[in-house]
């Protein structure tokens, strides 16, 4: 019998969810972050989508999220000017650092030692979390607002996106760009894959990968609609993307072939990301929710449960409930 | 015909009344260092610590009696950017994130009842 996919969706935002980000997996499970343009990014249990605790303090939308690996800190840039580092488990906040205009993209070093931010004033930073009131290493280049700056490459380099149309590749010693990409329209979306050296880059109808450390492009794939995100399954034999028609894709990586494709959204999707256990992907959207989803659909994970035809009339499935495909937390 | 994946519950949402991160669940209790960490000197000499225990103690009680005892009456509060403004104060959220207060007296008028942002404040005072 075949099963329909069941989304769990995860109210509490009241504007749009913008960026999402996961964890690695810890001693207590995995983490998801999500930052929201009310200005109140969110944590949540990373395999139920229940809510852990909301991050308090910006004043301002809130662009970008992000957690470490363990799960112990996270990272938030707004519109506030300002991006801030936050304890994970008490919800506290632990440092605000100053921009000059509208920062967008955080991201740690693996050691969670030095966070990165890029924004609206075009020029990447680098902070020493152990000496913050230090001043941050400044690399300066792109001509137009970073959307999102990552470290790759065992923390050696970095890669930046922007509204200037390129995707550059810094090295963090010589602070100098040693490759870039230019593309015929603004970058939407980029997710680096450490285990594999993979970039996944998203641009008008295209989901493009590529070559982390060379920037040799490895394979594009077109879609229905216009994609904001997309993300890599761990084991890469699957990609989600998501964008402006408000569905979910999923494509096989090797054949390219789209396999399946998943309405739930009342927005437009903005952000898409894989669990780091690949078991389900979460989606953040316009309409100010996220959706969790399975990758195998019909398997017991989390909060969803395999029931077999035979168990439904018996008398252990009185806790369960099949539900219509809308359903809301 | 198919049929959709059951679900044994819907992910849990926010609680209206806090901003979560539950001391009292198993990560938090295990990861969590206090606000304030033990000095140095204290860590090393037990006797030290529970002085220093006892003293946070003494403050932390203090600080919810100062908020108790300022309930209802005007307080005075110096915030940044050179603010000052008079309020009646109503209560204190539990995590002291906020304050709810009646009658603010502001440079564009009275307002009736507002919340004051606790990171806002530098210091209050009010006559006990």
């Amino acid at each position: 019998m075949a099963m329909r996919q069941t989304p769990l969706t995860c109210s509490g935002h009241t504007r749009p969810v913008v960026d999402l980000a996961f964890s690695g997996i810890t001693p207590y499970g995995y983490f998801l972050i999500s930052a929201c343009k009310d200005g109140k990014p969110m944590l949540r249990q990373g395999d139920t989508g229940d809510w852990i605790g909301t991050f308090l303090g910006h004043k301002g939308a809130v662009w970008g999220a992000t957690l470490n690996t363990d799960a112990t800190k996270a990272a938030t840039a707004a519109a506030d000017f300002t991006a801030k580092v936050w304890d994970a488990v008490s919800g506290d906040e632990v440092l605000t650092l100053a921009h000059k205009h509208i920062v967008k993209s955080v991201s740690f070093t693996q050691d969670s030692n030095c966070l990165l931010t890029g924004g609206n004033d075009k020029v990447l930073r680098i902070y020493d979390l152990s000496k913050p009131e230090a001043a941050p290493l400044e690399i300066p280049g792109h001509t137009s607002a970073i959307k999102k700056a990552l470290w790759c490459n065992g923390d050696q380099q970095i890669l930046s996106a922007a509204e200037d149309k390129t995707i550059r590749l810094w090295d963090r010693t010589s602070m100098e760009a040693v490759k870039t990409l230019s593309f015929d329209t603004s970058v939407s979306s980029m997710e680096y894959v450490a285990d594999g050296e993979i970039l996944v880059i998203t641009y008008g109808k295209t989901i493009a990968f590529y070559n982390a450390l060379s920037l040799d492009l490895i394979k594009t794939v077109e879609a229905p609609a216009s994609i904001n995100s997309a993300s890599l399954h761990p084991e890469k034999d699957f990609f989600v993307a998501g964008g402006d028609d408000f569905k979910l894709y999923k494509y096989d990586y090797s054949t390219k072939e789209e396999l399946e494709s998943y309405k739930g959204h009342f927005g437009p999707v903005h952000c898409v990301r894989f669990s780091p256990d690949g078991e389900l992907y979460a989606s953040g959207s316009e309409d100010g929710t996220l959706r969790l989803w399975q990758t195998a659909v019909g398997k017991t994970y989390g909060l969803w449960k395999c029931v077999l035809p035979e168990d439904l009339g018996a008398e252990n499935s009185e806790q369960l409930y099949t539900t219509a495909p809308e359903i809301k937390a | 015909m198919t049929t959709p994946v059951s679900v044994l519950r819907l992910p849990r949402g926010p609680d209206p009344n806090s901003r979560g991160f539950d001391p009292s669940s198993p990560r938090f209790i295990a990861l969590c260092a206090a606000s304030i960490p033990t000095s140095a000197a204290s860590a090393a000499d037990p006797a030290r610590l529970q002085e220093e225990q006892r003293a946070r103690s003494v403050l932390r009680e203090s600080f919810l009696r100062c908020l108790l005892s300022m309930s209802n009456k005007r307080v005075q509060f110096h915030m940044y950017e050179k603010v000052k403004v008079e309020a009646t104060f109503g209560a204190s959220d539990i995590d002291v994130l906020n304050f709810q207060v009646s009658d603010l007296q502001t440079p564009i008028g009275v307002q009736k009842e507002a919340l004051i942002r606790c990171q806002d404040v530098i210091s209050y005072c009010f006559e006990v």
